[in-house]
């Protein structure tokens, strides 16, 4: 075992196997500090990667190199596009995962990567040298040497775990937390929060009679889409559909029951100070909160092929045992269900994002990256693409290269790491197209023609990928041009370029395509692309060159930088108010400065003003 | 923030004064949008007063103004770009019309202290001086500046956070409908979100239908003094204003220009304009002065019609009165110290004596009740800013609600929406994506 190493990761799960990962490809020799191999890519909630705007940001994470888009293709069991009935800028994938494989799938490919040396143990302590980090000392006293740092450790910092009255430190059920750790980075003085999050409870799948709960009516039959599409743009094949879930809606009398027990639940007596996030309510704020709502959706779904945990989403809990097995049980249809595990809630600490740059290197350690949950998102893609980044900029600064910064006109991924470190996190920060001002440029169809040519100057895109997307792009670009140059006839009789015509919304470039009215160059891999970036180009071409514009007119600020220690406190006329704020969230450039909550555009005027003067 | 490499343009007097104006244009285009202005091609000659004619604005059609343009290019300027400063007659509906086209021609409407700002950026000023702007710019941030409105404004204010608001639970329907598509909520139609917006263009259109009163009260109204020569129309301006500053001689045409002071008037804020004797005359300077006096009769919200009651009515009095009969006036009847032999119907008064000049007085406030109280249950848009951003908000929702009827998916419409917003929380406040979210999960129990 080698003790001397580039990077190293410590955490493995969605955000630690990415950047180690990452780190590893790049180059680096990559030290994957993690408590054990059997949890690596562990899915700890739902089992589903994408999603609204998720699925947007596993699209990226493939185009960019990395792993999730790949792992869930191989070994998802039930996939959907979502908002297919709306405009392609919100087509996002989403799939139901079999967690096992899908953990297996990960870990196999990180075995695989020679530049990963496994350390298996407590993380304890940071080290630093001179104020920049120089290594990892385990719990044990094993220390190991490293350029730098990326810590993922999720919600296993000071983590407790909620059941009813009973509370246990737990960084995941069963796991324990990171004390040591927790300490030592609190002793850098960052700023902490306290956030919190649940999961449903498990039931025994064999218990559940899902035919006869068809038949009565009470369950719904979830299918996968007809026709399946892939989330990497590797993919050679369409994934296949091996899964159902099943749709069923709480009744009244679970609804009475919940509140008749509401003083047991740990976020309605007191319990529990953190956070939780308000997009994935539990159970307790879904009666109490909306009590005129006469039922909520639950979707069984189960976690795997052969896994006998069948997770129920949309149930997630913190009351006791007790009251979630009666609870269960008074859901239509699961009257005899065996509830294999309750549903918890867990506290955790998280390092306000506004301490990190938007490379997620703190700003106070240099060599000192976050990613994932410890920065206060939720989500396992949220985490992945965190971890991408990290691992990307840890292996950058080892290598002194600058550092990659997706702009909010890029990706997604630039757009969540500009909201953590420019806003902080009040709540579990999740992913919503809603956050996206350029929601129409940023595509699940365009997200490798966006970002895979930076993830080739990297280095992160191997060959194949790279000879299969330039034959792609190249395709894009001839196909755009032939459209605007061909000719063909519409309804009354004009003819007009087949660009124009594809405006019309009654009129599809398959469509035409197939009535033989024109032409384009696909590829049989890619066929499906091939038409779809096309046609979305220039069928909402207005549209997009408005949001190109907005894009041009932001970019003066956008590209404006902020020197790192711009002393904001000696610009003239700002109030001690505003000071405070720019100090707490150091942006990096006006554009950051600018979104900065509280800030006025006044004070982000002032301090333009004078940026080149100090 | 705002940009500081786009052109801007802002009256550089203060509001509401008499006189002259000044229109200030500065940034890479300033020259062209004055060159758009008076209709000039050729490029103005730096540091020359070229003297020009300006169409005061399209609804008031013939009307123009005489003006002088001057050019000072980057970097010998006030803000030390490209700057064109355009002198104008000082009525603030001259200069709002100006404004409003320069506007129209591409300028952007100049935050306040953004001149000085530039003008630091690019050296012109010092530290020192920049201090007092970063102080004065930091003073108008929104929510302050609408604590300094007053109460009418206040009002106006509320009015359009109550239209922002209305019309960001639409938004925020649309939005939820992308985001939380497999909830088991019908959040909001196509056809539902329409009339909702249907209502919100409704209630700017009635804002903007009324923002002439609202200059009324805000910039007082425009009273013009008009009638023969020596019928004692300066007399008059000075009795009301209880001050000597024009000057009164019994030389027919000596008022040449037109003068316009401020005075409080029953209650009520006047700009009260003395204009030229409205007579047919061959000379060249008069006739300015003439033409520019029926420029303000057709933009005045209320005419006094000056006649002589010692004397028998004359051709060019038939005229004014004509010529006045289908606006709001008062006819006064001056010179009552006088034996009268006119049996025209007026107020009766003597200029020089003060009789009569508080019936006068009450007959303006009167004729002007009418026109301000209008309907009372509307605020009213006062300033061009205001005028501006809810005209772009209109603007926006009317493409919204084109692309709705069309049955597009929900995020091309609500790239018009989000304008529409935005130009509203220029007013309002801004609000950002996580108000959003917050707006969302308040109403509907979303996630699993």
């Amino acid at each position: 075992m080698i003790s001397e190493l580039d990077v190293i990761v410590i955490g493995s799960g969605h955000a630690g196997v990415e950047a180690a990962w990452a780190a590893a490809r790049l180059g680096r020799s990559v030290g994957l500090c993690t408590l054990s191999r059997e949890t690596v890519a562990h899915m700890p909630c739902n089992p589903a990667v994408g999603g609204t705007a998720k699925g947007h940001l596993v699209r990226e994470i493939d185009a960019l190199g990395g792993l999730m888009g790949r792992a869930i293709d191989a070994t998802g069991i039930q996939f959907k596009l979502l908002n297919r009935s709306r405009g392609p800028a919100v087509w996002s994938p989403r799939a139901q995962a079999d967690k096992p494989r899908y953990a297996a799938w990960v870990r196999a490919e990180l075995e695989s990567e020679p530049n990963i040396h496994w350390i298996i143990g407590r993380a304890g302590r940071i080290v630093l040298d001179a104020g920049r980090v120089a290594g990892l000392a385990l719990e044990d006293g094993t220390v190991y040497r490293c350029r730098a740092l990326v810590i993922t450790t999720g919600t296993f910092l000071n983590g407790l775990v909620h059941v009813g009255r009973e509370q246990r430190p737990a960084g995941r059920a069963d796991e324990p937390p990171s004390r040591d750790l927790a300490q030592s980075i609190k002793s850098l003085g960052v700023r902490w929060g306290r956030l919190k999050t649940g999961t449903p409870p498990r039931l025994a799948r064999k218990s559940i009679d899902f035919a006869g709960g068809v038949k009565s009516g009470v369950f719904h039959v979830e299918h996968g889409d007809l026709k399946p599409v892939s989330f990497s743009f590797t993919s050679t094949m369409s994934p296949e559909n091996t899964a159902v879930c099943h749709l069923l809606h709480t009744t009244d009398r679970v609804h009475q029951l919940v509140r008749a027990n509401i003083s047991a639940s740990p976020l309605y007596n007191g319990q529990i100070a953190g956070i939780g996030p308000r997009y994935c309510p539990s159970l307790e704020d879904k009666v109490m909160r909306f009590p005129d709502r006469e039922r909520h959706q639950i979707y069984l779904e189960p976690e795997g092929l052969d896994v006998e945990e069948i997770y129920v989403n949309g149930f997630s809990m913190s009351l006791p045992a007790e009251t979630q097995r009666e609870l269960v049980r008074a859901l239509p249809g699961l009257e005899s269900a065996e509830m294999l595990r309750p549903g918890y809630a867990v506290e955790y600490d998280f390092v306000q994002p506004t301490e990190l740059r938007s490379s997620l290197e703190m700003h106070r350690v240099p060599g000192l990256f976050f990613a994932g949950q410890i920065n206060g998102t939720s989500g396992y893609e949220e985490a992945a693409g965190q971890g991408l980044l990290a691992g990307i900029n840890a292996s950058q600064s080892v290598s002194g290269r600058p550092a990659l910064v997706l702009g909010r006109n890029e990706a997604y991924l630039g757009i969540m790491v500009d909201d953590l470190v420019t806003k902080g996190c009040l709540e579990p920060y999740r992913m919503f197209t809603s956050r996206a001002e350029y929601r129409l440029l940023l595509r699940t169809d365009n997200a490798d023609l966006r970002l895979t040519p930076k993830g080739r100057d990297l280095g992160l895109v191997g060959h194949e990928r790279w000879e299969r997307f330039a034959g792609r792009q190249a395709r894009y670009e001839l196909n755009v041009e032939r459209l605007r140059r061909s000719w063909v006839r519409v309804e009354g009789g004009a003819r007009v370029t087949a660009a124009q015509a594809l405006r019309r919304p009654e009129l599809t470039l398959a469509g035409m395509m197939a009535d033989g009215d024109v032409a384009i160059d696909t590829s049989e891999q890619d066929h499906l692309l091939d038409v779809s970036s096309v046609e979305t180009t220039l069928k909402y071409e207005g549209y997009l060159l408005r949001q190109q514009q907005a894009v041009t007119r932001a970019q003066h600020a956008e590209r404006r930088k902020i020197p790192e220690t711009f002393p904001f406190e000696r610009v003239p006329g700002l109030s001690r108010e505003m000071v405070q704020r720019f100090a707490e969230a150091r942006p990096e450039t006006l554009g950051q400065a600018q979104r900065i909550p509280g800030v006025t555009p006044a004070a982000v005027a002032v301090v333009g003003a004078y940026l080149n003067r100090f | 923030m705002f940009s500081t490499s786009d052109t801007i343009v802002a009256i550089a007097t203060p509001a509401g004064r008499g006189g002259l104006g000044v229109i200030r244009i500065s940034g890479p285009d300033a020259a062209r949008v004055a060159g758009a202005l008076v209709g000039r091609a050729t490029p103005f000659k730096a540091r020359h007063a070229t003297f020009a004619r300006i169409e005061v604005a399209s609804g008031v059609s013939g009307t123009g103004d005489h003006v002088v343009v001057t050019f000072f290019p980057s970097p010998s300027s006030y803000t030390g770009e490209d700057v064109t400063e355009i002198s104008a007659h000082g009525s603030p509906v001259v200069l709002s019309s100006i404004l409003r086209r320069a506007i129209d021609a591409g300028a952007r409407l100049a935050e306040p202290g953004e001149f000085t700002l530039r003008a630091f950026l690019n050296g012109k000023i010092d530290l020192i001086q920049a201090e007092a702007v970063a102080d004065l710019i930091d003073a108008v941030t929104p929510r302050q500046a609408r604590v300094a409105f007053d109460q009418l404004e206040g009002t106006l204010t509320a009015a359009i956070g109550r239209i922002e608001s209305d019309l960001f639970d639409v938004i925020a329907k649309l939005e939820a409908s992308l985001d939380f598509p497999d909830e088991g909520y019908h959040f909001v139609g196509a056809a539902e979100a329409r009339v909702a917006l249907a209502s919100v263009i409704d209630r700017i259109e009635a804002l903007l239908a009324h923002s002439a009163r609202g200059r009324l009260v805000r910039e007082g109204a425009q009273v013009a003094i008009v009638g023969a020569p020596n019928v004692g129309k300066s007399s008059l301006f000075n009795a009301l204003l209880n001050a000597n500053r024009a000057i009164v001689t019994a030389l027919a045409g000596t008022t040449r220009d037109l003068l316009t002071e401020r005075a409080e008037i029953g209650g009520l804020s006047l700009a009260l304009i003395d204009t030229a004797g409205v007579r047919e005359t061959a000379d060249v300077i008069e006739q300015e002065g003439v033409s520019r006096t029926r420029a303000t009769l057709r933009v005045a919200d209320l005419v006094l019609v000056v006649l002589d009651r010692s004397r028998a009515i004359t051709a060019e009095d038939r005229d004014l009165l004509a010529e006045t009969a289908l606006q709001p006036r008062v006819v006064v009847l001056n010179k009552s110290d006088l034996p009268g032999v006119i049996t025209e119907a007026g107020v009766a008064i003597s200029a020089r004596t003060g009789a009569g000049l508080d019936d006068l007085i009450a007959a303006i406030a009167n004729e002007l009740a009418a026109e301000v109280s209008g309907p009372r249950d509307q605020p009213a848009v006062s300033n061009v800013r205001h005028t501006v951003l809810l005209e772009r908000a209109r603007a926006a929702l009317l493409c919204a609600t084109e692309a709705l009827a069309a049955e597009v998916s929900e995020e091309f419409p609500l790239l018009d929406l989000q304008d529409a917003g935005q130009a509203l929380q220029e007013i309002t406040g801004r609000r950002t994506s996580d108000d959003l979210l917050h707006h969302i999960f308040a109403k509907f129990c979303i996630g699993k």
